[in-house]
């Protein structure tokens, strides 16, 4: 897998205003050894993830990218543009399978901002995509944002 | 199949370590590069009073919980084959840092059926799990949906 963008993560609020974008994150082609990577490190031994016959047994062409894999690499990449400590909720719908092979494409941005209680905060819209236009992800995001 | 009775019922308490190899894992299977990640130099210097975590670490419970993944699966009766992620959310209360010991409290908050687009029952289950940190207070409210496709043809 390629890396992620890798500016430094912000401790502090970040400023952002509403139509900012986050800025464009790839990843792939995902490969099994990214989903096996991931089973290691999560706990996820969902066979549907790892072993192809059984894959292929329900009916599948190939093994499948974990969910919570493609959510959290969207959850970094969100980490990354507004700080991990300043995220205040996140909720992921997932919208389609990534496969081995699949390129991804992590965008977001700021739909808008608001005080509450002397906190600005910041609504956001996410979306992961694979390369065929598909979204694999679709999601929403608040973040405490600088006032 | 499950049965919509199941809703409220306590899945399992599991207490678990937020520990440094873990996270560097997580980063890495993320492909996230960055040493902040699990190295508290590395963290410090980008300015934190401690190493931070990814908004989706509290999944670490899965390698606590007797059966992993399927043992939840299994906990609500469902068929391992024909459950799908659909759904999952975190709201944020306290940051997770490197080093917390984490307890998770699950349960079924809902279930509910609908057809299917392409014909039998879709049940929707709902799980929501509370972490808590080693001082007690409540980290992460986490909710997700698994959705139980019935068997259809």
């Amino acid at each position: 897998m390629t890396a992620l963008l890798t500016t430094a993560l912000p401790a502090a609020p970040v400023d952002l205003a509403a139509g900012d974008e986050m800025p464009n994150g790839t990843v792939g082609p995902m490969t099994r050894t990214d989903f096996v990577r991931y089973a290691g490190a999560s706990g996820d031994f969902h066979p549907l993830h790892h072993d192809e016959l059984y894959a292929r047994k329900a009916g599948l062409p190939s093994v499948f990218g974990m969910g919570l894999l493609h959510a959290g690499i969207l959850g970094n990449q969100l980490a990354r543009w507004v700080g991990p400590d300043n995220i205040r909720r996140l909720g992921v719908r997932f919208t389609g399978q990534v496969w081995p092979g699949d390129v991804l494409t992590i965008a977001g941005r700021v739909d808008r901002t608001e005080v509450l209680d002397g906190v600005r905060l910041a609504h956001l819209t996410l979306t992961v995509t694979r390369q065929t236009g598909e979204p694999v992800i679709t999601a929403t995001a608040t973040a405490e944002v600088a006032r | 199949m499950v049965d919509p009775s199941i809703t409220g019922r306590e899945i399992a308490t599991i207490t678990f370590p937020v520990d440094r190899s873990k996270l560097a894992e997580l980063a890495r299977a993320f492909g996230d590069g960055d040493p902040a990640w699990h190295d508290p130099d590395a963290a410090a210097a980008a300015g934190f009073d401690a190493v931070p975590t990814p908004p989706t670490v509290t999944v670490l419970a899965d390698h606590w919980r007797s059966g992993g993944v399927a043992g939840l699966v299994e906990a609500i009766g469902a068929d391992l084959a024909r459950v799908l992620h659909g759904e999952a959310e975190w709201e944020y209360r306290k940051p997770v840092r490197m080093g917390d010991i984490l307890t998770s409290r699950q349960r079924v908050s809902n279930v509910t059926q609908r057809q299917g687009r392409r014909g039998g029952t879709m049940t929707l289950i709902a799980i929501e799990t509370e972490f808590t940190n080693q001082r007690g207070e409540l980290a992460v409210r986490r909710t997700d949906t698994l959705i139980e496709r019935e068997i259809s043809g």
